[in-house]
């Protein structure tokens, strides 16, 4: 992918593939996992995901490039206001459809994905841009050169994403988000607002497509159509690894980044990305639950 | 109060349709090419989408097959366009019976997310497979001199499938395929063969856009992947079925006739904000007329009662889940 190549991966030898399909997948698990948060606890699949990531990267460019702020800042500021952008939408459109068969909210937030990407051309324009001077240079990791932007936005993305984890398998808001997906019913029975945990969830898998889009911004070349491209991906990884499980989602995203960079290798970029997809549709007919999945019944 | 008969709506629209090349300008004709296209779409997606209750977000996949088998055929070896459109029609349903077999083993947000993936793929492989495709740059068709004759063929198209629409809301077929909507499978334990009618459907839902995709490009005499597989066509045409009434036989036609007029003038005006407004209106169908326009006459009493979504008490979302 032209993505790639501007990362400064050199593609030769099988360790540089794997490391560089290792570092893609990171983006893929933050990413992914906000978005299997909020259909375990929602059952709503959020096709706005990827654009709400999308329009993250771009605003950061803007407060790097715009503004001459510094990076640490959007890092903070940007997946805050992703948060709040979650809230207005829960608020706004899905709490009010939360009755409403499942078709309703397919066609809201897939509405709401075209609205996120125009509106981002008329702020933006619909050109490529980046951050170029951020995070730049690279180091050796066994043997493979690894550019920092890349190795950054991994890191932050893995950590995050089992912080998440930790914070649902280990806390009082952890429990009431489970309970919630679990047993909506007995949860309001026992006492859990299942209304505020439904705000709080989207809010934080909103405000995860946040960071995410922070953290490509220095590492991708960033365009408003970003978003149909990323979510397609978090698509694929949430049913290979299972929807509505946290860790399957983490694995499949590490998987399908070596899988897209090894395709895209032999392949060629369009096919290559192709091949994820593939992927998708062979296991949504052979295993639909995905590699870790409970079997989460529609 | 006189009730109206889908089938005097159906006339007159006829009527309509055939007076305008003759009385109207080539910017009608240019137009109403447009609307019939989508209003084939529409009633297309109203059989899988309405009916059937299955949410598509891939019928533009079998459009972009169609406007590429039509467009390699006229491009490569000159076949006449109303040739390639029937060519272009039994592509559809050959790639649409064993994917309908195999995609419809899916449900729910799992056959949206596939069909929604299976369109991107093919717009991938229509870019990767420049060799035959052309790629990104596209294939350029000779325009034809005159449109009416294309403007009749899709203004036939266009009747049949609201004809074919309206024998199947008086039929055991049609409520069949809505039983499968409100409870596949309460409606397989009533020995209603679920799967054959789904597919069934499913094919149905794609021959005619199939032949829309290859009558489009040579509309437009150009064909590239965004425009064969653009995401735009899908979410206007469910757009029309939505804002129409979903599983009706007046929807798609009511839906399609004020999103067209309403996307000229925008388009006319305001191209910038075109698609957003398009995703707009759909968000406000959802979220206040989520049964469409016809349930206004319904309630009214000038139309037939329906079968429009929710007809039965809406289930809380912990059970549905």
């Amino acid at each position: 992918m032209a993505d790639l190549q501007r990362a400064g991966i050199c593609f030769m030898p099988l360790t540089d593939l794997l490391i560089g399909g290792i570092l893609l997948g990171g983006v893929y698990a933050l990413m992914a996992c906000g978005l299997n948060l909020i259909f375990g606890v929602m059952r709503v699949i959020n096709f706005a995901h990827g654009d709400i990531l999308a329009v993250a990267a771009l605003s950061t460019v803007s407060i790097v490039v715009g503004f001459k702020l510094p990076f640490w800042l959007a890092v903070v500021l940007v997946p805050i206001g992703c948060a709040l952008l979650g809230v207005l939408i829960h608020l706004l459109i899905l709490r009010r459809i939360e009755n409403a068969p499942m078709i309703m909210s397919l066609l809201a937030t897939y509405a709401l994905s075209t609205i996120l990407v125009n509106v981002a051309i008329l702020i933006w324009g619909g050109g490529y841009s980046g951050l170029p001077g951020v995070l730049g240079g690279s180091v050796k990791i066994l043997g493979a050169n690894v550019s920092v932007s890349r190795l950054v936005s991994f890191v932050c993305a893995i950590g995050v994403s089992l912080a998440v984890w930790w914070l649902l398998q280990f806390t009082r808001f952890g429990r009431a988000v489970r309970s919630a997906s679990q047993a909506p019913e007995l949860a309001s029975i026992s006492g859990i607002a299942v209304d505020r945990v439904r705000l709080a969830t989207f809010a934080l898998g909103s405000g995860m497509a946040g960071l995410a889009g922070v953290l490509v911004a220095p590492a991708f070349a960033i365009d408003p159509q970003l978003g149909s491209r990323f979510i397609i991906k978090a698509f694929a990884v949430i049913i290979v690894g299972g929807m509505g499980s946290y860790p399957g989602a983490i694995l499949a995203a590490l998987l399908l980044g070596v899988v897209e960079v090894v395709g895209s290798y032999f392949a060629g970029a369009v096919i290559g990305s192709a091949f994820l997809f593939l992927l998708m549709l062979g296991v949504l007919l052979v295993r639909p639950r995905g590699l870790l999945g409970a079997g989460v019944r529609i | 109060m006189k009730q109206l008969d889908p089938l005097g709506v159906f006339a007159i629209a006829l009527v309509a349709a055939g007076l305008v090349p003759l009385l109207g300008s080539d910017y009608a004709v240019s137009f109403s090419i447009q609307l019939l296209i989508f209003l084939v779409l529409a009633y297309s997606w109203n059989l899988i989408g309405g009916y059937t209750g299955y949410t598509h977000f891939g019928q533009v996949a079998f459009f972009g097959i169609g406007a590429y088998v039509g467009s390699l055929l006229i491009f490569h070896w000159n076949v006449s366009w109303y040739l390639a459109t029937l060519a272009a029609a039994m592509a559809g349903a050959i790639t649409a019976l064993p994917l309908g077999g195999a995609m419809l083993r899916l449900k729910g947000p799992f056959f949206a997310i596939g069909m929604f993936g299976l369109a991107r793929v093919l717009e991938a492989f229509a870019l990767g497979f420049d060799g035959i495709t052309q790629g990104g740059t596209g294939i350029y068709l000779k325009p034809l001199n005159d449109l009416k004759p294309l403007y009749y063929v899709v203004a036939v198209v266009a009747a049949v499938m609201m004809l074919l629409t309206w024998r199947l809301d008086n039929s055991r077929l049609g409520l069949k395929l809505l039983a499968i909507r409100e409870d596949e499978n309460a409606a397989e334990s009533l020995g209603i063969p679920t799967t054959r009618l789904k597919i069934g459907a499913f094919v149905a839902s794609a021959v005619a856009p199939a032949a829309m995709g290859c009558l489009y490009s040579v509309y437009l005499g150009f064909i590239d992947p965004p425009t064969a597989f653009a995401s735009n066509i899908e979410l206007t045409t469910i757009a029309m079925v939505l804002l129409g009434g979903m599983g009706t036989v007046l929807g798609p036609l009511l839906g399609a006739i004020v999103l067209s007029v309403v996307n000229e003038v925008l388009w006319a005006n305001y191209p910038q904000i075109y698609l957003a407004s398009v995703g707009v209106i759909v968000l406000l169908a959802v979220l206040f007329t989520p049964r469409g326009l016809v349930n206004i006459g319904m309630k009214g009493g000038w139309l037939a009662l329906g079968r429009p979504l929710f007809r039965r008490p809406v289930q809380p979302a912990s059970q549905s889940s």
